[in-house]
């Protein structure tokens, strides 16, 4: 899942860069509210870790710009203004969820899947498909009762797959989600990781749509088919 | 207190009083003296007068006329030794062996004024005679009569001031009922309006005592949750950067968060040291130790303080040579703001610029001014400057905001003016100018 981190202070904002990366999302990090508003504009986040005390501008202004033009990525505030009136304005400018600094990595990456859980749908933190299982949290697959080990790449691409089972994802929005700024991306490195999946998984579990993208099914039947 | 009044007062009066009542009683006596004495010389030369008449036969008392009457007595000694004529209560021997004149006796065991005269013949010797008892009685009675009323006017007095002191010290009575009555915390001022003219002026110096208190405590107040708030950040760096190493798998990772660990660390010290310092300088009286101090001196020291931050970003610090400037100043506070001015210019100047230091002296004021190369601060923005915890670019640079509320804090102290002017290449040119002497009368 690809987050952004809007933070200005230099150490925190690595320390959240880092931390998250960790633990399995890509990160990319800007430091103010006007390159956050060109990211947000440009890319497709799965989910922001939104600093309040930004310069040039300030995080509230950001997020109710954001929300106004209808932007629907679930943002997550982290400031050090604790006061109750703070976080009532903070969410009524329409945060998702406003936490107080300083917060533990692993919660905070925790509230971030369950974000990012809320706003695709999905109920149950564990993604299932017939009997396969994903645990994004775990960052574990199996099949059946055998696990699956799968690159952090592969696991990224297949939860992204997963989590919009049934919606066919283009090459550009798969190449948006999984790449944050500044990596290279091969050619055909999306189809070698699905290639990977499909050997490692089951074959028909990702099917190919000429000219547009990859899918994969709502349903465990469709999977038995050849 | 207020019995304590009353005593005083009451006390006061019934000396007053009785010290009056003595007065008079020797006033009276003396002018009753006086008084009676010449009766009774006057009635010596009456009875002289008589004496015409023939007293030979005449052996009597004469009669009582007056309710004073038995206490005094006359004799008529002829020769001085036959006794002719006598009032009845007179004694047998002569009252007085002076032949004239005044004199002080005692008589059957009682005070006797007597009066002695010739008559013109010098045949007769007449003595008149009073007892002093009569004229005591007279001031006595007097005297009682003037202590009397005090008997009874001290009780009424009592009460009468013991009302009054009640009606004047009821409006006091009334505020202090009102302060007590307040819960510690509350500040509000004190209505007023409902409080009588006497303790209006206490009731408006209480509102002002209120009113410094509550500034004090909201200052601390302010205080404290701004340095909370600007610790979360640094402590919530220093904690996910030690998350991060703990959960990194390669060394140049760890070893990259733990140096950031170490660097989180020193910048929440850095905080905590401007915020102490501002601290010690806020309370209204902080002392300011003056002396005279040679600015350029000090400034020169400063400078070689700061050449170790300088270096690290290649920036070079220089200072123009000049005379000694000397200024009234508490040193130490001075150090402090060359020391915040100087790190300020060093933080926001670019790699390899330089930063200058200049010292002008005036007859009346001396001014030092610092100006380094960095992005300047906008005209609107000047104003902000030195408002605590206002940093322009709070994620460039690892300032805390504080550096300039310092200072400004200091110049206050000295009276001293600080102003910010853009450096026409670029930058912010800071000018901090102390007064040297009291100015000139005009």
């Amino acid at each position: 899942m690809r987050i952004l981190v809007v933070e200005d202070d230099p150490l925190l904002g690595d320390a959240l860069q880092a931390g998250l990366r960790q633990r399995g999302f890509d990160v990319d990090w800007v430091r103010d509210g006007v390159a956050a508003e060109g990211a947000l504009r440009a890319e497709t986040f799965a989910g922001v870790v939104l600093d309040l005390g930004l310069p040039r501008l300030d995080g509230l202004t950001l997020l109710r710009r954001e929300r106004a033009r209808g932007a629907r990525v679930p943002m997550l505030v982290l400031t050090a203004r604790d006061a109750t009136e703070d976080r009532v304005s903070g969410l009524d400018s329409g945060a998702d969820d406003y936490v107080v600094k300083p917060v533990d990595l692993d919660e905070l990456a925790a509230r971030l899947r369950a974000l990012v859980r809320r706003s695709t749908g999905e109920p149950a933190p564990v993604l299932t498909l017939g009997t396969l299982k994903l645990d994004p949290a775990a960052r574990t697959v199996t099949l059946g009762a055998r696990p699956i080990e799968l690159q952090a790449r592969e696991f990224n691409l297949l939860h992204e797959l997963m989590r919009n089972a049934g919606r066919v994802l283009t090459r550009r929005e798969l190449e948006q989600r999984l790449y944050a700024w500044g990596e290279e991306i091969e050619s055909n490195a999306l189809e070698v990781h699905v290639h990977h999946l499909r050997r490692k998984l089951a074959p028909a579990l990702i099917r190919t749509v000429r000219g547009v993208g990859y899918v994969i099914p709502r349903d465990a039947d469709d999977l038995e088919r050849p | 207190m207020r019995r304590r009044l009353l005593v005083v007062l009451l006390g006061l009066v019934a000396a007053i009083w009785t010290a009056a009542a003595l007065f008079s009683y020797f006033d009276a006596r003396h002018e009753l003296d006086e008084m009676f004495d010449a009766h009774l010389a006057q009635s010596a030369s009456l009875l002289i007068a008589q004496a015409g008449h023939d007293l030979d036969e005449i052996d009597e008392h004469a009669a009582d006329l007056h309710r004073y009457a038995r206490r005094v007595a006359f004799q008529f000694w002829e020769d001085g030794r036959v006794l002719r004529l006598h009032s009845a209560n007179a004694p047998s021997t002569r009252m007085s062996s002076q032949d004239e004149g005044f004199a002080d006796v005692r008589i059957d065991g009682a005070g006797w004024r007597v009066f002695s005269g010739r008559d013109p013949s010098r045949r007769y010797v007449v003595q008149v005679g009073e007892r002093t008892s009569a004229r005591d009685a007279i001031v006595g009675t007097m005297i009682r009569n003037m202590l009397w009323p005090l008997l009874f006017a001290l009780p009424l007095l009592a009460i009468v001031v013991w009302i009054a002191i009640a009606r004047v010290m009821h409006p006091l009575g009334l505020l202090n009922r009102q302060v007590v009555a307040r819960a510690p915390d509350n500040l509000v001022p004190l209505a007023l309006d409902a409080a009588p003219a006497e303790v209006a002026p206490l009731a408006a110096n209480l509102n002002r005592l209120f009113e410094r208190v509550r500034t004090s405590i909201e200052n601390e107040r302010r205080f404290t949750a701004d340095a909370a708030h600007e610790l979360r950040t640094p402590l919530a760096a220093i904690r996910a950067q030690a998350q991060v190493a703990r959960g990194a798998t390669a060394d140049a990772e760890r070893t990259h968060a733990l140096e950031s660990v170490i660097a989180g660390c020193d910048r929440a010290v850095h905080v905590v040291d401007q915020l102490l310092t501002l601290a010690r300088l806020e309370p209204e009286g902080f002392a300011v130790r003056r002396a005279r101090c040679d600015l350029q001196m000090v400034a020169r020291e400063c400078v070689a303080d700061i050449a170790a931050s300088a270096n690290a970003k290649a920036i070079t610090v220089t200072q123009a040579d000049g005379p000694p400037v000397v200024i009234d100043a508490d040193e130490r506070l001075l150090r402090t703001l060359l020391r915040n001015l100087l790190d300020n210019a060093v933080r926001y100047s670019p790699d390899r610029s330089e930063v200058r230091v200049r010292i002008t002296a005036r007859d009346e004021d001396a001014s030092i001014v610092v100006a380094d190369r960095g992005p300047g601060v906008p005209a609107a923005e000047r104003d902000r400057l030195g408002q605590r915890f206002h940093r322009l670019q709070p994620g460039a640079t690892t300032g805390t905001g504080l550096g300039l509320s310092i200072v400004k804090r200091i110049a206050a102290l000295h009276d001293a003016t600080v102003a910010f002017d853009a450096v026409p290449e670029g930058g912010l040119a800071v000018t901090v100018s102390f007064r040297r002497a009291a100015p000139m009368a005009q």
